[in-house]
């Protein structure tokens, strides 16, 4: 019982890292953004690629990974995203036309298979990083073996989460992300660059993303589409958790993670999917606002 | 000339030409192309379900699957059962309940698997045709009901209905001794149309599903024409404003949402009669998403932009699919597409139509076409 809460824990942690980038950018930015997942992806095929061409591990393919998917992020943001604020609808649309084209890029390997050139570790095969030798292995609680690596998970996951937190309530950055989030205009006449912050906000997302993804390469193969089932969950926690609730999205991922692996033991691990998506899809026809909404004013 | 190219006569015209197309497709294509076509006429009536809800009632339905998949399985409940012979007692059984039959469960529908007993009644075809449209449209009139009750915002509805139509993919899945699982249903029998066997290679299945596809986008041109299809305009467009004026904006959007998914059921139907097959990839988020895909494309609120869109699409990507570097190619190119699409055409490819349409008309008879608009305005300078 033990292990499977701790395994739920680690499955929360990823949850909590894609969906912190989905809280900011849907909370306080008012976009959804469908290629999140792909982001993901992206990290994952960087600790993939970092491994092979620079035998780098995967301590070493996280920061790189948080660039890579945060540069991604912004090039979304200043090319498409920008052009569709205020319509939020419209945003899911274009991004999700975004997450099908990222898919198939690297499905194709950027095309440049047409000119006969292949990079090894990336296209559609089903690669998995090593682990680094120090994550491997486990160690004991109460009797119970709890491994490593998913401790290393849990621990990344609360660390980005107090650096969020830091820099969304401590921070000149933060501050001004939160007026853009009460009244763009207002910010705007107040002397914000909200386009600069966007951009920002939207790459960090993106960035968190991709370090989810690079753990996420720890337990899973990594193959173009593994990040589409993602962002569906992580929307799923932010609207649980309340839009624009840092701590409403921390409960939430811990809810909803928990919940599929603690009945994933009970039934199976289908059914447990099915159940936490039930329980979502009450939680919002109860309280549409989340169950950690600020008061509106 | 100019009477004849107003805008109500270009639209006319259109569905006229597009009707004759239709019908003229036997004329080119052999019985493995009319196939394939047909199909695509099934994946127009689901552009037509996702325009009326999202173009129209203002709902974007992320799960249109869901009533697609839902007309799918209960027609091949009845064409799976009319292929199947007894196993010893005295209904048919399935050939996947078969091998997951309990040991020593008696042969016969009502109880060999748990669960099994669903499929009693759908031994009568009909019965399956009357639930793949009554299910959605219940199902789609709960879900309307809760959804305007709470009166959660379009976010909020495009996420609930992607949730459930992956909840219920996963349950089809999991009762695997009911739905046969991951695998679907294959090996149907044909539907049998009063004494006509619905071979879906033949010419006159294509036919049948051709004149289906004419009947709902007539009559989902004409609802959207009558007062309560203006009234929902309305509301698409100010929904305070038209709770104001006094109209129930719920009981509306039930409406038009229980006719998508009518609509969507009985394209499940077709398909299965066409494709010979229900799958739970019926179910995917992705299918789904396509759905909108087709009718962003074609126009969201144009219902016969919407049909073209997903008519056309799936003909030009099954064409390019035939060579396989093409067919990875061409889901990159759907991606670009739509993200052009709804950066700079949110109507569609209808909305470029009416407005080339609208241009034509102007150049044509200038004089008199504003000398017109001139009159109109100063009757009512009130309305303006």
């Amino acid at each position: 019982m033990i292990e499977s809460v701790f395994l739920g824990l680690s499955v929360a942690s990823i949850l909590l890292l894609i969906a912190l980038g989905l809280a900011i950018t849907y909370g306080a930015m008012g976009i959804i953004n469908m290629a999140h997942g792909e982001l993901l992806m992206i990290g994952a095929y960087c600790a993939v690629l970092t491994r092979i061409h620079l035998g780098f591990d995967m301590f070493m393919a996280l920061p790189v990974a948080f660039v890579m998917a945060g540069a991604t992020g912004a090039l979304i943001e200043v090319f498409i995203v920008r052009r569709l604020y205020n319509r939020l609808l419209d945003t899911l649309l274009a991004t999700w036309g975004v997450a099908i084209v990222l898919q198939q890029a690297i499905r194709l390997e950027f095309g440049l298979v047409f000119f006969g050139i292949h990079i090894p570790g990336l296209g559609s095969g089903l690669q998995n990083t090593g682990i680094p030798q120090v994550l491997q292995g486990s160690w004991q609680v109460a009797g119970t073996n709890l491994p490593i690596f998913r401790t290393f998970v849990i621990g990344i996951a609360l660390i980005m989460f107090a650096v969020t937190w830091w820099i969304y309530y401590r921070t000149s950055l933060g501050t001004q992300l939160r007026a853009i989030a009460r009244n763009a205009k207002m910010a705007a006449a107040c002397g914000v660059n909200v386009k600069r912050i966007n951009t920002i906000a939207f790459s960090y997302g993106a960035g968190l993303a991709g370090m989810a993804g690079v753990l996420l390469s720890g337990f899973e193969s990594v193959k173009p589409d593994m990040g589409s089932s993602f962002v569906i969950n992580g929307f799923l926690v932010v609207v649980t958790g309340g839009v624009s609730s840092l701590f409403g999205t921390l409960f939430a991922s811990g809810l909803l993670g928990e919940a599929r692996a603690v009945l994933a033991i009970i039934y199976n691990d289908v059914l447990a999917q099915a159940a936490v998506f039930a329980g979502v899809i009450l939680i919002i026809l109860v309280r549409p606002s989340g169950l950690f909404s600020p008061k509106q004013r | 000339m100019t009477d004849m190219l107003s805008q109500q006569n270009f639209e006319r015209l259109a569905y006229v030409a597009f009707i004759a197309f239709i019908f003229s497709m036997p004329l080119f294509l052999d019985e493995f192309g009319l196939n394939r076509f047909s199909k695509y006429l099934v994946y127009g009536m689901l552009g037509i379900a996702i325009s009326l809800a999202w173009g129209y009632a203002g709902i974007l339905n992320l799960g249109q699957g869901l009533f697609f998949g839902i007309g799918a399985y209960a027609m091949a409940f009845s064409l799976k059962l009319a292929a199947s012979s007894t196993a010893g007692g005295k209904t048919p059984i399935p050939d996947f309940m078969v091998v997951n039959a309990e040991p020593n469960a008696i042969p016969e529908l009502s109880s060999i698997t748990t669960g099994s007993w669903i499929w009693v009644p759908f031994q009568s075809q009909w019965f399956g045709v009357a639930m793949a449209l009554a299910v959605p449209a219940i199902l789609a009139g709960l879900i309307a009901y809760t959804l305007g009750r709470s009166r959660v915002s379009g976010v909020y509805v495009a996420i609930i209905t992607l949730a459930l139509v992956l909840l219920v993919r996963l349950i089809v899945i999991d009762q695997q001794q009911v739905t046969s699982g991951f695998n679907g249903l294959t090996d149907l029998a044909w539907f049998n149309l009063f004494g006509l066997e619905l071979d879906p290679y033949a010419k006159s299945t294509y036919l049948i599903i051709a004149f289906a596809l004419t009947i709902v986008l007539l009559i989902a041109r004409w609802l959207v024409s009558t007062r309560a299809g203006l009234v929902l305009q309305g509301i698409r467009d100010n929904e305070v404003r038209a709770r104001y004026l006094g109209y129930s904006v719920v009981s509306y959007q039930i409406f038009f949402f229980v006719v998508s998914a009518m609509i969507a059921g009985l394209a499940g139907v077709l398909y299965v009669v066409a494709a010979e097959f229900a799958s739970p990839t019926f179910l995917d988020i992705a299918f789904s998403i396509t759905m909108v895909v087709w009718a962003a494309v074609g126009g969201r609120a144009s219902l016969l932009g919407a049909c073209i869109g997903a008519i056309g699409l799936n003909f030009i990507g099954a064409t390019l699919s035939e060579t396989e570097s093409l067919m990875n190619a061409w889901q990159l190119i759907i991606g670009l597409i739509f993200i052009v699409v709804v950066l700079w055409l949110p109507r569609g490819l209808a909305g470029l139509a009416s407005d080339l349409a609208d241009r034509f008309v102007t150049r044509a008879d200038d004089s008199k076409w504003n000398r017109f608009k001139s009159v109109k305005h100063t009757q009512s300078p009130a309305n303006r």
